[in-house]
Order: structure tokens, then C-alpha cells, then sequence
């Protein structure tokens, strides 16, 4: 399966039954607390019974996953950063040593190729803190591969667009 | 204001291990501290009360990789409501993992927001192993760091300085699955239970 998860509405072409798309800004989806529930208490499950509790298991099985975000300060802004930080129940508590440096286990969670594009007024600086950020949600969120994009406000609806079409060819 | 106005953005502020590096660092440091907790609804608060300091000292956990969004949110307000005089911010983050380094991009977030907002970047502390340390004999590193971080911070000095556990990374792993499978058993969890690959899975009908 395949899954865009956008901070936006966006129209988008025929996505097919393969494909799912979620618009977080449709979404209820509160901020996590840091209890470590998911963690300790009810493993794989987060203890806050929100819409993120649908979204999760979706970024767990995709095979491929097309995050859309507009970006702060070189990182996701708060709608996909919530979304994120609600994801942990993916993981366990317990590190594991991936490529010589700790990560968390993941659970029952899919490899995947990534594809995140960042939207905004992004200077050259935030573009170069947001590739180093990807590239460390690849080692935590089982990311096989990925690729960064970047684009402006103005142009989102068309790279999208483009983006999509060739990314459900693939 | 002469002083360091402490500001924990640790989403379990209250009883987080930030509250407690923050402790260190207020004993540490030789001249008067405040800390207070960043909320969803004390951002006007603390802006009003930010505005009185010229250091700020930013103490938060790394999140997915990046700073808590309770802390992104907080810069969101602050950056609209600084003072003329722009604030001089240091960083005191800690993450689970064995590297220091891995608080790097949260750290490069920090130094953006300075850049985009006119404030300096001062002195930052980067604690690997930090869910654990403050409970193992090699919390006197801790405080070494930390009393080095107080004094950079005080004398203006822009230093960056990281520490974790001086073990090797498989032992690291090794101690902290025992202090995770002790997590666990504190709330009736077996380690076998919290190494399920299930995600989201239905709780038993009761």
C-alpha cells in the first residue's frame, strides 16, 4: 500500500485502490503527552484515542509514503510534527544498533521509500536542515530509500500533482 | 534582567527528566535562574516574562528527530513577540539514544530560529543516554557538563558541549533494555508484552 499524508487539502488525480490519502488538517489529532503508554503500558498502542490512532497503522504498512508539509525553522511544521510524534507506538521502547548507532526496534512496520516534500518560503539553510532531518527520520521511521522536495506555496498544487502522477507510475 | 530565564519544553514537563536537568543546571550556575514550563496556553506569559532576560536557556528532549512540537509551538509565539534587545538562547537537550550527535538537527532547528529572528545562538549541551543517565554512576559527567554549560552560558561564551554513558554502544543497548523491561514491569507489562509487533492492536474484551 501506499500512502500520502499531506498537512493540506489537496486535489489530486485518481489515486486508486492501492493508494490512501489523508489531509491531517482534517484530522483531531492532539499532541503527544511523552507518557511512553504505547511504550510500557499498551505496547503499540497509544493511550490518547485520537484520529492519530487510524494514521499510525497506515504509515506502518506502506510500502512507500509521500509526506507533504509546509516547513518551520527547517523541520516539519506543527500539523505533520504532531502527526510524527503521535507515531511512536510503531516503535518499542528497546534500541537496537542499526548501521553502528541506536535506534529504536521497530514494530510490524513495512521498509519503505519515502518521498517528503517540504513547502514554504524555505531559504537555502532550512532546505540543508531539513535534508539532515529526513535523513535521520530514515534510520528511525524505516525509510529504505528517499527523496527531498522542495517548493513554494504557490507551486505546491502543481508539484504535487506532478509528483503523484509519476510516484503512482512507479 | 541579570539572571537565566530556564524554559523546560519537555512535553511531560512536570516529570521529565528535562525538569531535572534543568534542576542541575539552576544549582550549577552562578547567577539566579527561573525555570518555568512551557503549556499549550502560557505562551503570552512567558514571552512578556522572556522579554526580561537576555539569556535563555532552552531545555527540551529530542523528538522524532527534531524539537517537540510543544516547543515548536512555543517558538512559533515567541518569534512574533521578541523584544527590541533580542535574547541570547542556549540549549540544554537530551536524547534516549547513545550518540550525543543525534540531537544535532534539533540543535540546527534552534540555531535557524535565532538566525530567521535576530536572537544569538550561546552555549548548548548535547546529552546522549539522557532517559538514563541521571540514574547511573556516570551522572558526575552530567554535572561536570553542566556546570560547564552554566559557566559558558553566564560568561557568554558560544561552546558546544555533548556527554553519555563512557560504555561501549552494545552495552549501552544491553542496560537499556533492562531499564525498559523495569519501565514496564512498573505498570504490569512483561518484556514479552512490550516487544510485540502488533501496532494498534484491540485490547482484550473485558
Amino acid at each position: 500500500m501506499k500512502l500520502i499524508l499531506s498537512d493540506h487539502p489537496l486535489p489530486l488525480p485518481d489515486l486508486g485502490p492501492e493508494v490512501r490519502f489523508v489531509d491531517l488538517s482534517a484530522l483531531r489529532i492532539a499532541p503527544c503527552t511523552g507518557c511512553f503508554g504505547c511504550w510500557t503500558r499498551t505496547p503499540g498502542r497509544c493511550v490518547i484515542r485520537d484520529d492519530a490512532t487510524a494514521v499510525y497503522p497506515l504509515i506502518a504498512r506502506s510500502e512507500a509514503v509521500f509526506y507533504i508539509s509546509r516547513l518551520c525553522y527547517g523541520g516539519y511544521d506543527t500539523p505533520m510534527k504532531t502527526m510524527l510524534e503521535r507515531a511512536i507506538p510503531v516503535q518499542q521502547a528497546f534500541i537496537r544498533l542499526l548501521h553502528g548507532e541506536t535506534h529504536h526496534v521497530q514494530r510490524s512496520v513495512a521498509m519503505k521509500q519515502a518521498t517528503i516534500l517540504g513547502y514554504g518560503d524555505i531559504s537555502p539553510a532550512e532546505q540543508e536542515i531539513f535534508r539532515r532531518l529526513v535523513g535521520r527520520n530514515a534510520a528511525n521511521m524505516n525509510f529504505a530509500g528517499y527523496r527531498v522536495l522542495f517548493a513554494r506555496e504557490a507551486d505546491l498544487e502543481q508539484t504535487v500533482q506532478r509528483e503523484v502522477t509519476a510516484w503512482l507510475a512507479s | 534582567m541579570a539572571g537565566i530565564l530556564i524554559l523546560n519544553g519537555s512535553p511531560r514537563a512536570p516529570r521529565s527528566n528535562s525538569r531535572r536537568y534543568a534542576e542541575l543546571f539552576a544549582k550549577a550556575s552562578p547567577v539566579p535562574t527561573e525555570t518555568v514550563n512551557i503549556t499549550r496556553t502560557n505562551h503570552g506569559e512567558l514571552c512578556a516574562k522572556a522579554a526580561r532576560y537576555h539569556d535563555v536557556l532552552l531545555v527540551f528532549p529530542l523528538y522524532a528527530d527534531g524539537i517537540p512540537v510543544s516547543l515548536l509551538n512555543f517558538l512559533k509565539s515567541w518569534q512574533d513577540r521578541l523584544p527590541p534587545k533580542k535574547p541570547r538562547i542556549s540549549v540544554l537537550i537530551n536524547c534516549g539514544f547513545y550518540e550525543p550527535e543525534q540531537n544535532d538537527v534539533a540543535v540546527a532547528m534552534i540555531e535557524q530560529f535565532c538566525r530567521r529572528t535576530g536572537c544569538t545562538l550561546g552555549a548548548v549541551l548535547k546529552i546522549g543516554s539522557g532517559e538514563a543517565i541521571l540514574d547511573t554512576p556516570f551522572v558526575f559527567l552530567v554535572r561536570r557538563r553542566i556546570r560547564a554549560l552554566a559557566a559558558a552560558v553566564t560568561a557568554g561564551r558560544p561552546r558546544v558541549l555533548q556527554v553519555t554513558m563512557p560504555i561501549p554502544k552494545r552495552l549501552f543497548v544491553a542496560a537499556s533494555a533492562v531499564y525498559w523491561e523495569n519501565y514496564g514491569r512498573r505498570s504490569g507489562i512483561s518484556k514479552r508484552q512490550m516487544q510485540s509487533m502488533d501496532i494498534e492492536p484491540q485490547p482484550p474484551v473485558t
